[in-house]
């Protein structure tokens, strides 16, 4: 369960068509099937954060919708949680009282709630750590606590908006590894926000490449080499190659 | 700090730059090694046997004042002596009135008081957060709270004389005035400082709004309210000795003033001194409050 489909998303701040109105998304539609992973990719400023904010309720679209297995999203909501770049984890709350958060918003019974934290606990390997506040931690181990509270609810669809974008490159390429052996023990369909083009190739099953203001898919990918992916391979370096393209020709785009 | 342990071209700046980028490439920070076991009455006295210098001034004054008191006003005009009272004729007093139970007597009339008050004032956090999470709510209200808040609490001491009569109520409501608007005004920006995503995510993990406000505003706007119950309770504590010297039959205002009447200024410096010293201890004691319950406050706010 967790098949997601944007049809014909459009979003304009403002009033459309009047002077000074901005459209950031213009007519944006794809699909990704239960329990793969999505990539979007493009500048800062082509409206990704705003799909994604739509995907998880936050804004309305003003045209189209985004659906989850059918059902369109209108509001916030645990089926499709959100990952926060500074990860927004509560600071008074410890690492496991965070992690059962939306067990508890779900009002699931205490013993069961302590069973499925303890499972999220091991998932993202913070043994140890459970009753730490979340400054006591690195920046990778918060990630992981967001990673982990967010799957405890057990959400059909889980949004990323530059989850890893604030940790340095060693910490950064380490949890990229980790989400991908995460995902494939616990499959779920993933709508990952990014710029970096690495990023994209080696976590994603489709790619969606966006342009530049407005934002429309330039391209929809399918990545099909095999996982783990090998940075140094000829067919990782082709795609890369064939991504930066598609990038580049959206740089000047601003000073039509 | 000093400059021989750096080489030359280097200064300080740079060599604390350079320690932070190391310490930032290490993959994980080496365990600090145990601390060795310390008396903690051993760290005590070396803590203010530190600090007993910087009271040396104090020391002057004090020794200045008991000479002045006891020694140079007898001599000048003895009657001008009363109204000075040495440090040595303070403590005694101050003995007295402590073994009497009289200084502890007043002092407990206040605090009654001022805890009284600050029950009633504690309204203003749901007010507040209502303020600060629903607009219509701040648009209907503030204008009233801005009208109202410049006033100072002393300037309601006729009008509550004619509404409560002389006595505890209307002492308690100058003091409730005092404290009201600290914590109303630290309790809106509490939630409007919130951090956005941090209440976006727990919508995102199902919390309704209901939960949201108890369990994230709430919590989140917990250190700012904290802050303003701080600055309440200090400004409730001036109120009170204000309101009690113009009506009441107890407490630390009226202690002092009382004492005017007979002249006795030895005990209107003891007021004073206790005044000043539970004031005090009591931003002291919010503070260590603030430490022990909200760490990552202080955490957060590096």
């Amino acid at each position: 369960m967790g098949q997601v489909a944007v049809s014909a998303v459009s979003k304009i701040y403002g009033e459309p068509g009047a002077i000074g109105s901005v459209v950031a998304l213009d007519n944006v539609s794809f699909e990704i099937p239960d329990n793969r992973f999505c990539a979007i990719l493009g500048h800062s400023g082509c409206g990704k954060t705003t799909l994604l904010n739509i995907a998880a309720g936050f804004e309305q679209a003003t045209k189209g919708v985004v659906t989850v297995d059918g059902t369109p999203i209108r509001e916030p909501g645990w089926q499709h949680t959100m990952i926060f770049q500074d990860y927004a984890l509560f600071p008074w709350m410890s690492v496991a009282q965070n992690i059962a958060f939306g067990l508890e918003m779900k009002n699931i019974p205490r013993p069961e709630r302590a069973r499925v934290t303890r499972h999220h606990v091991e998932l993202v390997g913070l043994q140890g750590f459970e009753h730490k506040l979340p400054h006591h931690l690195s920046g990778g181990m918060r990630q992981r606590v967001a990673i982990a509270r967010a799957l405890a609810v057990g959400p059909r669809v889980l949004l990323m908006d530059e989850p890893f974008a604030a940790l340095d490159a060693q910490n950064r390429s380490l949890m990229q590894d980790e989400l991908v052996l995460i995902w494939q023990r616990e499959p779920k369909t993933v709508l990952l926000v990014t710029h970096s083009i690495d990023e994209a190739i080696k976590l994603a099953d489709y790619i969606v490449v966006m342009t530049r203001r407005p934002g429309r898919v330039k391209s929809f990918i399918e990545v099909d080499l095999p996982r783990p992916r090998d940075e140094d391979s000829a067919a990782y370096a082709k795609l890369k190659r064939r991504l930066r393209m598609l990038i580049h020709d959206e740089i000047g785009d601003d000073d039509q | 700090m000093q400059s021989r342990h750096v080489p030359p071209p280097q200064s300080d700046a740079g060599e604390d730059v350079s320690g932070r980028i190391e310490a930032a490439r290490a993959p994980m920070p080496p365990e600090p090694a145990a601390p060795l076991p310390v008396n903690p009455v051993l760290v005590w006295i070396i803590r203010v046997g530190a600090y007993l210098p910087n009271l040396a001034l104090f020391g002057v004054m004090i020794a200045l004042w008991e000479f002045t008191s006891n020694v140079w006003l007898p001599r000048i005009d003895p009657q001008m002596a009363v109204l000075m009272p040495a440090p040595t004729t303070i403590a005694v007093t101050a003995a007295a009135m402590i073994m009497s139970g009289e200084l502890f007597y007043h002092l407990v009339a206040s605090l009654k008081r001022e805890a009284t008050a600050f029950v009633f004032a504690s309204a203003a956090i749901p007010i507040g957060m209502a303020m600060g999470w629903w607009r219509p709510v701040y648009n209907q209200m503030n204008p009233i709270v801005e009208l109202l808040r410049p006033i100072p609490p002393l300037a309601w001491i006729p009008l509550s004389i004619l509404w409560f009569g002389l006595g505890d109520e209307q002492n308690q409501f100058i003091i409730f005035l005092g404290m009201f608007f600290p914590i109303l005004i630290n309790t809106i920006m509490g939630v409007r400082n919130i951090e956005p995503n941090l209440v976006r995510a727990a919508r995102s993990l199902g919390a309704s709004e209901r939960r949201v406000l108890t369990r994230i505003v709430l919590k989140g706007a917990l250190p700012e309210i904290v802050t303003g119950i701080r600055i309440a309770l200090g400004f409730g504590w001036m109120a009170l000795v204000a309101a009690e010297l113009v009506g009441a039959n107890s407490g630390l205002g009226f202690l002092i003033n009382d004492a005017r009447s007979m002249l006795r200024t030895d005990i209107i410096t003891v007021g004073m001194l206790t005044i000043g010293i539970v004031g005090l201890a009591i931003d002291a004691g919010i503070r260590a409050l603030t430490r022990r319950t909200l760490p990552w406050s202080l955490a957060m706010a590096k």
